[in-house]
């Protein structure tokens, strides 16, 4: 409290109109503005003159090594328009593919600790509905399966039953080691060695239990592995 | 915070053309200083005035890429823009005595790709599978 009178002193001395402590509201908070001067760290908005705001132009010479990778490859093949219906077909695949990718909506399958990941993943920090993704109880409004945890022998049945449930086209993320490859419960009696020998996997996310950045980041892949997706034009083809 | 008096002085600083770029990419209006560049071409930025940008948004990258995702950012500014190091890599004196001579050159996640990494094993395996030595119906079998 003696602090607080000697730094109202401060600020009084400092020729500012301090307002009684009776006012309320936004006035209350005017002394600290002029408090800002008895910090002695350099204020942030201070700026220097002469400031690059935009740096030099990215380089255009270089090639990613994705695109290296690609070189050659079926893959690029099969994304790579040879006629004009094909160049219609694959324009369209890849409004399909966006409308899929900005809207994903996972099914929970929380069975253990990874749900709690995933719960973050929802939450205001990782904020997933940024990217549209926004999760479903029913497995029938829902075209991402996010398997979450431990998977059991007695809860298989009822996997593949949600799984079953889901309408095509439909993913599947596996989230963590029990559910990529049983995990720490391996060599239990009682549990799946894997959610893929229940249902096919596309995304496998590793960790115990993965962060809720790395399960975010699995969902960007998936979305690259959407975007990849020229069903239509192979159709054409065929 | 995003305002319209902030998106025209954005729009000043960095150029109309610049400012389109962002608003395809980062979505949103920003401009700071110029940091750096790393080696695949992503530029780096960081605006520290709190009236300009919110605290935690206030160091960025403009991706080189189309299809950008975070693995793009090597290991050395990925220390920066998450504020694990003060100063960008250039400038980091002990990040720099630091890393290895011997260090293989930074490459960004291949999953999906042909460049995937696949998991292999040189050593001969301890358990060979069973091959049936079978005899067909009526054949001898040598004792």
């Amino acid at each position: 409290m003696a602090t607080l009178h000697a730094l109202r002193a401060a600020t009084r001395s400092s020729s500012h109109f301090v307002p009684s402590s009776s006012s309320v509201g936004i006035h209350a908070f005017r002394p600290a503005a002029s408090l800002r001067s008895l910090h002695v760290s350099k204020s942030a908005s201070a700026e220097p003159e002469k400031i690059d705001w935009t740096g030099p132009p990215a380089p255009r010479d270089q090639v990613p090594v994705t695109t290296l990778t690609q070189k050659g490859s079926i893959q690029l093949r099969a994304v790579m328009p040879s006629n004009k219906v094909e160049y219609v077909l694959s324009t369209l695949d890849k409004i399909a593919n966006w409308a899929r990718q900005s809207s994903m909506w996972p099914m929970t399958f929380g069975l253990a600790c990874c749900a709690v990941e995933m719960m973050h993943m929802a939450a205001a920090r990782y904020d997933q509905d940024r990217l549209g993704v926004v999760f479903r109880a029913s497995p029938r409004q829902s075209d991402i399966m996010i398997v979450a945890g431990t998977l059991t022998n007695k809860m298989a049945p009822a996997l593949r039953k949600v799984y079953d449930q889901m309408p095509e086209p439909r993913w599947v993320i596996s989230m963590g080691s029990c559910a990529n490859g049983g995990g720490y419960y391996h060599y239990a009696y009682s549990v799946v060695r894997g959610c893929d020998r229940i249902v096919p996997v596309d995304i496998y996310v590793p960790g115990c239990p993965p962060t809720a950045e790395a399960l975010l980041y699995g969902m960007l892949q998936l979305q690259r592995k959407m975007r990849r997706n020229r069903k239509s034009m192979l159709w054409y083809r065929k | 915070m995003p305002s319209l008096a902030r998106t025209i002085r954005s729009l000043r600083r960095v150029g109309i053309r610049e400012w389109w770029r962002q608003l395809q990419y980062i979505g949103d209006a920003k401009s700071g200083r110029f940091v750096g560049m790393d080696q695949f071409g992503n530029r780096y930025y960081e605006n520290r005035n709190g009236e300009e940008e919110v605290p935690g948004r206030h160091r960025w990258v403009d991706y080189a890429q189309h299809e950008f995702n975070a693995s793009q950012v090597p290991p050395e500014w990925h220390s920066w823009i998450s504020h694990i190091r003060k100063e960008p890599p250039a400038q980091d004196s002990l990040l720099q005595a630091s890393s290895p001579p011997w260090k293989t050159p930074y490459m960004e996640n291949l999953t999906g790709t042909r460049g995937a990494f696949k998991t292999y094993n040189t050593a001969a395996p301890k358990i060979q599978p069973w091959e049936p030595k079978t005899t067909s119906r009526g054949e001898q079998t040598s004792q």
